[in-house]
């Protein structure tokens, strides 16, 4: 019994060690990324974009050698490993956990909803991996205090700067020739409803909106506003509480999949003749796709189309969209492009720290500051902010106009001035609220 | 919240189209249980797959979707029979938690299936009368909802016909209320079994169509929340009663609107269960339930 114990100790013991070893050889042979999509459930639309887009990016790494390692004195090539969240808080602990600790990936980049990133934030923590973050806009992801979120970056507008631009534009372009066409003094403050996801996501964005009207002084009073539950398909409940309280515009705060049936019956099921806004996560082939005549007209603020170039990054924007084209056969949407960007991100820093050292990747990317790549950045440079690790874009707004070609809407971008194509329309059909 | 007796009415009428797929769904689950006194937990993915049914037939011919309740049904009718008889049938009596585990498993099975079939990704169709807008007590009022409330209505009363007026509804009705008695007088309580089954998976399949007629987005995920609602009617209601579970689709999705309405989307799946709890705090047996059950 004695011996047998003794045996099986050692055998442990062994493959404890044999196990120390493989892993060391795989390290220094690739930089293993670990790409956090939704591969199913409600948002896997969105995280499909996310890892062919990945796939993308360190295909075209990977045919120029790879990333150069200082400490290893050679190119390594990228290798991206799938972490499927599932569209769910426990899939999304499952899958880092997964890449973390059993993957052991240099660093991290995706991540989509913020109710998922939210939930698996404390385990990135824990490991101190560095974490390129494209989504999650909620604030209450980039800015909270219960953890250290030190290694997370976050290569994407927070809501404050999605209802900024909207809220900016309400204010200045569209209330003026709302009270322009229909001869009401211009004074009126402009009547708003917001429609939400009652996650963080969604009531992060309500909040940004309601502090920009307050801290601006705007003249935009909220009317109503109606949440609904992630992964929703029916709202005409809701948009016929939002149309009883007459609103001149519609904010909502969707997924991709839920925004699609919510325009439809909104328009079509609850005449609400009205303009909707939508933020960038909706900026994708399939909205354009399942939307149809119901979008038209209808308000997109944005960083990155598929179908809209902004002039200051127009050729690397094309040649993206070509290669996408190319590798998968569609087009990317904003999700894509961000985490595309997100792995190149990655890769110079870890050029920059010279070592897979996560502490000096993390140190790298506090101090990285490189040229704007497909989508628009302020100043034309990806830095991320001392204080909360926040990258800065120049957001627009475009509005859907139908293209009887294509069959379908596309954007055409009305703001800011610096990026504009053409001037704001409401269209004959517009109705607007009333007091 | 804004609203007067017109806003109310639309609210109303959101209710009742709801109140229609819950209605299909539950029934469905009232005869597989009232004929083999067996739970069926995944009569959601039934519903999923008459959405896709229906999706593939429409992408495939373009042909009405209406139209298309006559391939979704017969198709779910039929896969409803192919699932009792390969997985019910060999466990019936052997035990409740057997019953249980198999109805959990074909959820599972069913999904991944329809997601390695049609992948993941949520789809919508349209249908052809979506820019038609009819008027009700001046009330606007998409077309495609009162046609779903009239086809919900026209099923219903051939339901009614079929277990009140013909040979094999009679016999379904006998083997629900005493097995041994309608064995005994004759009746293949096999043949019940498979007969019900098939045609609860196919309301099912026609609460399927309805749903993806009326412009909602459907994926493989879609049908465990309708899944747990339409149970909660069939409490409500009383087990096995068909009248039940229509007063009970009807309660809930007028309150699931109402909830909506006026508390907010958060309350829109607490009210279901609210309702199930007082239901079962003041009459236990469910509105229509007899004490037997």
């Amino acid at each position: 019994m004695k011996k047998e114990f003794l045996v099986i100790c050692l055998l442990c013991i062994g493959f404890a060690l044999f196990a120390g070893c493989t892993e060391q050889q795989a390290a220094t042979d690739e930089l293993k990324i670990g790409v956090v999509a939704s591969m199913t459930g409600p948002a896997s639309t969105t995280g499909k974009d996310i890892w062919q887009s990945a796939v993308l990016a360190a295909d075209e790494i990977n045919a120029d050698g790879g990333v150069y390692v200082t400490d290893l004195g050679k190119k390594i090539p990228i290798r991206l490993i799938q972490g499927d969240d599932e569209s769910t808080r426990e899939g999304g602990q499952k899958a880092v956990s997964r890449l973390i600790t059993q993957d052991n990936v240099n660093f991290l980049v995706g991540g989509f909803s913020s109710a998922v990133v939210s939930a698996h934030q404390s385990i990135v923590a824990e490991h101190t991996v560095p974490y390129i973050i494209s989504g999650a806009s909620s604030s209450a992801v980039s800015r909270r205090t219960d953890i250290d979120t030190s290694t997370m970056f976050f290569h994407r507008p927070n809501a404050e700067d999605s209802a900024e631009a909207i809220m900016l534009f309400i204010d200045r372009e569209m209330r003026p020739a709302i009270n322009d066409k229909f001869g009401f003094s211009a004074d009126r403050p402009l009547r708003l409803a917001i429609i939400y996801q009652d996650t963080s996501f969604g009531t992060g964005q309500r909040d940004a909106v309601h502090n920009h009207i307050k801290n601006y002084n705007l003249p935009i009073e909220v009317v109503a506003e109606a949440s609904f539950k992630m992964g929703e398909s029916d709202f005409r409940t809701a948009l016929t509480s939002i149309k009883a309280a007459n609103p001149d515009a519609v904010y909502t705060v969707t997924f991709l999949n839920e925004l699609v049936p919510l325009i439809q019956q909104g328009r079509r099921d609850v005449g609400l003749d009205t303009i909707f806004f939508a933020i960038e996560c909706n900026d994708d082939p399939d909205f354009y796709k399942g939307v149809g005549t119901y979008g038209e007209y209808m308000m997109l603020q944005s960083r990155f189309s598929p179908y809209a170039a902004p002039k200051e990054t127009e050729s690397a924007h094309t040649a993206f969209i070509q290669n996408f084209d190319n590798r998968w056969n569609g087009f990317p949407g904003m999700m894509g492009v961000a985490t595309y960007e997100a792995v190149f991100i990655g890769a110079q820093a870890v050029e920059n720290a010279g070592t897979l050292n996560k502490d000096a990747v993390r140190d790298a990317l506090n101090d990285l500051e490189i040229p704007q790549m497909i989508e628009v950045m302020k100043d034309g440079t990806i830095v991320f902010s001392d204080d909360f690790r926040e990258s800065k874009f120049d957001l627009y707004l475009a509005q859907l106009k139908w293209d009887q070609d294509a069959g379908e809407t596309r954007p055409v971008i009305v703001w800011p001035d610096s990026l504009k194509e053409t001037d704001f329309v409401l269209p004959d059909w517009y109705t607007p609220g009333q007091g | 919240m804004a609203g007067g007796i017109d806003v109310i009415l639309q609210v109303l009428i959101w209710g009742l189209y709801a109140g229609c797929i819950y209605i299909l769904l539950a029934i469905g689950l009232n005869l597989i249980f009232g004929v083999m006194k067996v739970v069926n937990f995944a009569h959601g993915e039934l519903l999923m797959l008459g959405a896709y049914i229906t999706f593939t037939f429409y992408a495939l011919s373009g042909f009405n979707p209406y139209v298309l309740l006559a391939a979704s049904v017969p198709t779910l009718i039929l896969a409803g029979i192919i699932i009792e008889r390969l997985c019910f049938r060999p466990i019936l009596g052997t035990g409740k938690l057997n019953e249980i585990f198999i109805s959990i498993g074909l959820i599972y099975i069913i999904q991944n299936a329809a997601a390695l079939i049609w992948t993941d990704e949520w789809r919508i169709i349209h249908s052809p009368y979506e820019k038609i807008t009819i008027s009700i007590f001046g009330v606007n009022m998409p077309l495609d909802y009162l046609i779903i409330i009239i086809t919900t209505i026209l099923i219903l009363i051939a339901l009614y016909f079929f277990l009140r007026k013909t040979r094999l509804g009679k016999a379904m009705r006998a083997t629900s209320q005493n097995r041994k008695g309608a064995m005994l007088m004759g009746i293949n309580v096999e043949r019940m079994d498979m007969l019900s089954f098939g045609i609860g998976a196919g309301l099912a399949g026609a609460a399927g169509t309805l749903w993806v007629v009326s412009g909602q987005v459907f994926n493989p995920y879609m049908g465990s929340i309708p899944a747990i609602k339409a149970f909660a009617i069939v409490i409500i209601g009383g087990l096995g009663s068909i009248p039940g579970a229509i007063i009970g689709g009807l309660i809930l999705g007028i309150a699931e609107n109402f909830a909506i309405f006026t508390l907010g989307g958060a309350w829109k799946d607490a009210v279901s269960f609210i309702i199930l709890i007082l239901v079962l705090i003041i009459r236990p047996t469910g509105i229509f339930g007899e004490s037997a059950e």
